[in-house]
């Protein structure tokens, strides 16, 4: 233990060797000051979002009134870089993208007094460049489809002139909405049947608890031509199809419960039912794979779709999510590849362009996953965005 | 059980324990809406079908394993104020509801189970449990949970579910 002189005598030093450290700071030019800087300025982003982006929709489970969407430029290794912008997407909305248009539309819903009060129903359009709410369409009240996102809940048609709105109150319905003019061109009845699919260029079908199709007709103005019925392709109570299908070039591919896919021509004006093949190839058939999760498909620009897969399927499985997803060739009807994930799956999406890459929701806590979808490799994990329920994902077009 | 069979459980688990989702709704659907509807159901109701002695069944309300959860996906009420048949103080119980056909080991019957959500406050956000068993996706909304079921209240916001027995499942 040091007396109270040699204390004293180190203080000194020290000081000596501070205030000489002064004096050659002085003797040093300052470099100059930073410049006075602007107030006020708001980033925005391009007109076109790169191949690399993603939509990320966090519905927001805890907190449903605050869904949001982020922005995600997957190419980037940080979240400072990553996070291009957010823009939110209230009570567990649906989106769809229009590249063409440089605009994101949101079906939400509000409360006058939050949790409570009045409701009204909207559809935001949101811009790419600004992510600025730049007009709302006023939905007929209480009837939107409000569930866990869906990607064909939103269809754009006729060039993207017009938005088709799945509404279910609980009865079932789709608002026309004209997207140049910024307003409500009709509703149309699709009673017992839900969601809205391709049908050609001017039309939509809808997916029918007694297993069929309903594809309806729309005129230039948009009122209805026809609506057709499908003969019943599958059993809602025991072979079920999941809602969610894959599309490459015309055609959607809708995965059954079973673990077959059920190829769907959807370019005419009525759907085109083809003959279903099995995802699982015979050998493994034993180990009980099958399709599950929230968003279980996606498809890239090589023509190839994608299942999130997962084996014991039991009754009840099939929202759970899965350990891998599997790429197929359509043409071929047959497996190319399956990606082994790191964690549990229960969400993906593809980007777009010729070196396509797979993002996946891991529900265990909840970060995201990003795969070479070529090579199946592992590139990173993307945890921190401050996201809370990533259910749906969308590569951005 | 099998590597895949531990995999999944404990993702599942995981997943209801701690992620996010639930299939939002429960009801009969647009064909079976309300209590005028429940006459319509392959049900026979309960207090018409017991006998003698007193009925039974076991097991834990805020479990998800409880029997009559078989087919839910959201937060159970029981933990949120309310219990497995009644809503929470102060939330309104959704007259339109999805179903799900549930096993009483107690009993050995199969009950028809009525989800009624309760809305009008935020998610609970405790005891998130999801089954799905017997659920369907939403062109099925008699069987689906993946819809917000607050329909028919005057908020349209969700925060938890109940599991109500409306009565005995006919044998097919």
């Amino acid at each position: 233990m040091w007396n109270g002189s040699e204390t004293r005598a180190v203080a000194a030093v020290l000081c000596g060797l501070m205030g000489a450290g002064q004096a050659l700071a002085a003797d040093k030019p300052l470099p100059p000051p930073l410049p006075v800087e602007p107030i006020g300025i708001v980033e925005t982003l391009p007109r076109e979002y790169p191949a690399s982006w993603f939509l990320v929709h966090d519905a927001a489970f805890f907190h449903m009134s605050d869904g949001k969407v982020w922005v995600l430029d997957t190419a980037e290794d940080t979240v400072a870089r990553q996070v291009q912008g957010t823009f939110n997407v209230s009570m567990i909305g649906n989106i769809q993208q229009s590249p063409s248009r440089a605009e994101i539309y949101a079906t939400e819903t509000f409360q006058t007094r939050g949790t409570r009060g009045e409701r009204i129903d909207v559809l935001t359009i949101w811009d790419q460049e600004n992510l600025s709410p730049v007009a709302e369409v006023v939905l007929p009240q209480g009837k939107r489809f409000m569930g866990l996102p869906e990607r064909d809940a939103l269809l754009l048609l006729n060039d993207d002139r017009w938005l088709a709105v799945a509404n279910f109150s609980p009865a079932a319905s789709v608002t026309l909405v004209d997207l140049e003019e910024r307003k409500i061109i009709g509703d149309i009845g699709t009673p017992g049947c839900v969601l809205t699919y391709p049908a050609g260029k001017r039309g939509f079908s809808s997916l029918c608890a007694d297993g069929r199709f309903l594809s309806t007709e729309l005129a230039e103005d948009g009122s209805v031509v026809a609506q057709v019925r499908t003969d019943a392709f599958f059993d809602s109570d025991d072979s079920p199809i999941f809602e969610r299908p894959a599309y490459v070039g015309d055609m959607a591919y809708f995965p059954t419960f079973a673990g077959e896919v059920i190829p769907v021509d959807v370019s005419g004006k009525v759907a085109r039912v083809g003959e279903p093949w099995h995802l699982v190839p015979e050998a493994e058939r034993e180990q009980g794979w099958a399709p599950g999760g929230i968003g279980i498909t996606g498809e890239d620009d090589l023509g190839r779709f994608y299942v999130l897969m997962h084996p014991d399927a039991t009754d009840g499985s099939h929202n759970g999510g899965g350990a891998e997803v599997w790429i197929y060739n359509p043409e071929k009807q047959t497996r190319v590849a399956r990606i082994a994930l790191r964690e549990w799956g229960l969400s993906l999406a593809v980007s777009r362009g010729p070196e396509p890459k797979l993002l996946v929701t891991n529900p265990v806590n909840m970060s995201l996953e990003l795969y070479d979808a070529q090579s199946g490799d592992f590139l990173k994990t993307i945890p921190d965005l401050g996201q809370n329920t990533p259910l749906m994902l969308f590569g951005a077009r | 059980m099998n590597f895949f069979d531990k995999v999944f459980e404990q993702r599942s688990r995981q997943l209801a324990q701690r992620s996010s989702r639930r299939g939002l709704l429960k009801g009969l659907g647009a064909m079976l809406v309300g209590g005028a509807s429940i006459p319509l159901l392959p049900v026979a109701r309960a207090a018409g079908a017991e006998g003698a002695g007193r009925p039974v069944e076991e097991g834990d309300p805020s479990s998800c394993d409880y029997w009559r959860y078989c087919a839910i996906d959201g937060f159970l009420c029981d933990c949120c104020g309310g219990s497995a048949n009644t809503c929470p103080p102060g939330t309104e119980m959704s007259p339109v509801t999805w179903i799900g056909t549930c096993h009483n080991p107690a009993d050995g019957r199969n009950y028809v189970i009525s989800y009624n959500d309760c809305c009008g406050k935020s998610s609970c956000g405790a005891c998130l449990c999801m089954r799905d068993e017997g659920d369907r996706p939403v062109y099925r909304p008699d069987k689906t949970n993946d819809l917000n079921w607050c329909l028919g209240t005057s908020s349209v916001t969700y925060h938890c579910s109940t599991a109500i027995v409306v009565g005995v499942a006919f044998d097919d």
